[in-house]
């Protein structure tokens, strides 16, 4: 960022809104691709973490996971944070 | 070879007709024989777009119905030597015409022309099957607007799925002004998304709505930034290297010209 960025930022400059329009694109292409809505998504993120939960202690303020696109393949990237590891093993 | 160009978006409003009568009229004038198809049966534009509502007599539904011969319905553009139209029919809807119709006629089309330009309609349906069946070729409009671009990214997929060669881009309505002031997508950041190559951009310019008052494309206009955009891309469909211009102004970015805008010192966007 130049200084003059940070002055005009100080100023009250909006942040650059094609980056907004950059991460949005990229997500709703995404979800268009795989044919699989932000709902959906968010119903296999519960259930991942519902099973994680059996094993470990998740810190859910910290649960990353999003869909990623490289080299045309679509991957499933998440990462999830782990407050404790549950010492006893749950049947 | 003779060669079929689809001209399309998936999003409207988005300039494929203005780029069809362009490239259409750019090719003529570079020597080469061009038949232009409207393929928006129902909601006709070309034709308004080129000058040539006046002087239609038949169209494209009544070809495909037999009603006329192809050589009555095409409208022969008086401003350039090769240059004709197949208009589309007003009253009736998309479902007159059928792919295998299409293809047979850009088939015969080709036979007498080098080049076949089909303006695709906006949407993914019966028409836009009809416009790209015939197809050898397509160029996809966008805008560097999230929306346009979403559309474009399904119609990418589309083309390929048709089995045509990979589709190139046009990126239409650019400002160079908002893209240095971070306002809007770049070239890079609009082909990094959609990953097809750029075959031309085009400035947002005042010069698209009074060449569209007119009738008059602006590839006609010696004087026009837009009519050189158009003059690029014809070259570059023809298979020429010509560079790409920087349309990313320098001069609206940095605290000064801010300060100029909000003064109202600044001309609100010129390109």
């Amino acid at each position: 960022m130049s200084l003059f960025d940070r002055i005009e930022r100080l100023m009250g400059a909006q942040p650059k809104s094609k980056n907004d329009a950059k991460q949005r694109l990229k997500l709703v292409l995404l979800h268009d691709q795989c044919d699989i809505s932000p709902k959906r998504l968010e119903e296999m993120r519960e259930e991942i973490v519902a099973v994680m939960q059996k094993y470990v202690e998740i810190d859910r303020e910290a649960i990353d996971f999003k869909l990623h696109k490289e080299n045309g393949k679509i991957a499933l990237v998440s990462t999830v944070g782990v407050n404790r590891v549950n010492s006893r093993q749950v049947a | 070879m003779p060669q079929c160009i689809v001209v399309t978006s998936g999003k409207g409003g988005v300039g494929k007709t203005t780029t069809s009568a362009n490239l259409g009229c750019g090719l003529a004038l570079a020597g080469y024989r061009v038949a232009m198809i409207d393929g928006d049966i129902g909601l006709r534009n070309l034709d308004l777009i080129l000058g040539l509502e006046n002087r239609i007599v038949y169209d494209l539904v009544q070809v495909i119905e037999g009603e006329c011969k192809l050589k009555q319905a095409l409208i022969r553009d008086k401003r350039v030597e090769g240059l004709y139209l197949l208009p589309a029919a007003q009253t009736r809807d998309k479902n007159a015409v059928k792919p295998d119709d299409m293809k047979r006629l850009i088939g015969e089309l080709k036979e007498t022309f080098d080049f076949v330009i089909v303006d695709c309609p906006a949407g993914i349906e019966q028409g836009f099957k009809n416009s790209i069946v015939g197809a050898d070729r397509a160029i996809i409009v966008t805008t560097p607007e999230v929306s346009a671009i979403r559309d474009a990214d399904r119609i990418v997929g589309l083309v390929e799925a048709h089995e045509l060669p990979e589709p190139e881009l046009i990126i239409n309505r650019y400002r160079g002004g908002m893209v240095a002031r971070g306002d809007m997508m770049n070239k890079d950041d609009i082909l990094e998304i959609l990953a097809i190559p750029l075959i031309g951009m085009v400035p947002d310019h005042e010069d698209v709505i009074i060449s569209a008052n007119k009738g008059q494309p602006a590839v006609f206009d010696e004087a026009s930034v837009v009519g050189a955009a158009y003059r690029r891309i014809t070259q570059r469909v023809l298979g020429e290297d010509v560079p790409m211009p920087n349309f990313d102004r320098q001069d609206e970015i940095g605290f000064l010209a801010t300060m100029k805008r909000w003064m109202g010192l600044a001309a609100r966007e010129a390109v």
